[in-house]
């Protein structure tokens, strides 16, 4: 269970997010959509503890809302950041290896993750940087798995990727699904694909909280102009 | 045979040099930031070892793992309290930092010691010498070349094969995004601090056992060290020792040549390496 209430965020001297609150309940996944800076990428670094914020932050009951990010990550914080951030001096292996530092038990191992994304198996020797940008998206995802999270936030997976390659993250994504107590927040540019990728949604306009509901039967309409921030006709 | 023999000792001094860079070479790998301060934390150390050894009268095997011990602690602690508070994205907090703690550290030397030649004496060891061939090669040069080597080695199994140089490694690629993957990057920066002033004080009591020094001799240990690394290429553990050996053979065929060069002639290397190749000689090209 993840409860945001009264949520500001900043950079510095610039205020990203302004009193966001939301509920997502275990078990779930999130998406969370909204234009070029509307601020998700800010929600998901203030849920890390990567921006100055204020607000409460409650993850299974826990406040972890003034913590470090290395303690947010020891309590079941995860996030695969937007632009993959691969670790260009170690191989593929040890990037996920990297993933499990935190220690915590669960479900996920190398075995696991290359399991979900074979073609890891392969390169698992290979410097991170050699890459192609899908098989990096897989090691950011598979490092933020190791973690065993209980919140798992993933950041734009599907940016610059070849459409087809992005079906084949969005499918791997969609195989783990609901089989645990993990909870899922997905940034995804695309709003369709996002949103039936997910339970509930939550759509971000400058910085705030402009529609929020269930993502079964969602008006695209209304989501629509709440992306866009159009007045509702 | 009288060149042979220059270039095996030019090897054996290039040894303690590639150490002296070895130690510059971490901090700026990882911190990206210069410490101004190394030469004077191994001449620190050196002077620590020369109290302890000849004042108190300890013997050399007790007193340099304890002066190890002591410049990890000091380096840990100076990184703790101090060079994580100025480290950000702007590199002259850090740099004046360390720059004053040079001159600090310098005063408090020459306050201590005052401004004499000193050594550590290591009695008969000092002058032992084999014969291979027609050629004599000192006992000591070979025991520091032979450390120095271990030493490489051993940093570079530890930071290929061990958790605690894969997120060392991992700091130093993005320190950002390390702390959500449980990484703390204050106390990675504050173990390789520690580390560097343990090395530095090792090639200072080095440097001590196998000549003399004052407490102005940090300033010239620095441009070696900066040397090394340029040379050998910035950043990569190989290129300090690349460095270390290239800069030590220069050094003394130069003085071979021309006995009234000093360090001449390895300023001109550096000078050549950084208009033929900027990079260093085993560093790669970086677009970044």
């Amino acid at each position: 269970m993840l409860e945001v209430e009264g949520l500001d965020a900043f950079y510095g001297d610039f205020q990203a997010l302004f009193d966001i609150g939301f509920t997502q309940k275990s078990g779930e996944t999130l998406a969370l959509i909204g234009a070029n800076g509307a601020g998700k990428s800010s929600l998901l670094h203030s849920i890390c503890g990567l921006t100055s914020e204020t607000g409460t932050i409650r993850l299974n009951g826990a406040e972890i809302g003034k913590l470090p990010p290395k303690v947010r990550a020891e309590l079941g914080v995860s996030l695969s950041p937007e632009g993959r951030r691969m670790f260009s001096s170690l191989t593929v292996r040890e990037n996920l290896q990297i993933g499990a530092n935190t220690g915590r038990p669960g479900p996920w191992s190398l075995d696991r993750v290359t399991e979900l994304f074979p073609i890891l198996e392969e390169f698992a020797n290979r410097p991170a940087s050699l890459l192609s940008g899908g098989q990096q998206q897989m090691v950011a995802i598979g490092r933020a798995l190791m973690a065993n999270p209980d919140l798992l936030l993933l950041d734009e997976v599907s940016l610059g990727l070849a459409p087809v390659v992005a079906e084949e993250v969005m499918a791997a994504l969609a195989s783990i699904r609901g089989e645990s107590q993990m909870m899922t927040i997905l940034v995804e540019q695309d709003v369709s694909r996002a949103i039936a990728a997910s339970d509930c949604f939550v759509c971000l306009l400058e910085g705030r909280v402009v529609l929020d509901g269930v993502s079964e039967g969602a008006d695209l309409g209304a989501i629509g102009h709440a992306y866009f921030g159009e007045d509702d006709a | 045979m009288i060149w042979i023999e220059t270039l095996i000792n030019g090897l054996l001094l290039g040894g303690l040099y590639a150490l002296f860079g070895l130690g510059l070479s971490l901090i700026f790998g990882v911190m990206k930031i210069a410490n101004i301060a190394h030469g004077e934390m191994a001449i620190g150390g050196a002077f620590l070892a020369i109290a302890t050894a000849n004042f108190i009268g300890l013997p050399l095997v007790l007193t340099v793992p304890i002066i190890l011990l002591m410049a990890w602690g000091f380096g840990f602690a100076l990184q703790m309290a101090v060079i994580n508070r100025v480290l950000g994205s702007d590199p002259m907090p850090p740099l004046l930092m360390t720059f004053g703690l040079s001159i600090v550290v310098q005063n408090l030397l020459v306050e201590m010691f005052g401004a004499d030649n000193r050594s550590l004496d290591i009695g008969a060891l000092g002058t032992a010498s084999i014969q291979i061939g027609n050629t004599s090669l000192g006992v000591f040069p070979l025991l520091m070349f032979a450390i120095a080597l271990a030493l490489f080695g051993a940093l570079h199994w530890s930071l290929h094969h061990t958790r605690w140089g894969r997120n060392l490694r991992a700091t130093s690629d993005d320190p950002e995004i390390v702390g959500m993957m449980g990484i703390d990057r204050r106390r990675v920066f504050a173990m390789v601090m520690g580390l560097s002033a343990a090395l530095a004080a090792l090639s200072g009591m080095m440097l001590a056992m196998r000549g003399s020094i004052t407490p102005f001799s940090g300033g010239e240990r620095l441009l070696i060290a900066f040397e090394v690394i340029v040379i050998g290429g910035l950043g990569s553990i190989w290129g300090s020792l690349i460095g270390g050996l290239v800069l030590g053979i220069v050094h003394v065929i130069g003085l071979r040549l021309d006995p009234a060069s000093g360090p001449l002639y390895g300023h001109l290397l550096l000078l050549v390496i950084l208009l033929a190749k900027p990079e260093g000689l085993a560093g790669k090209a970086r677009s970044r």
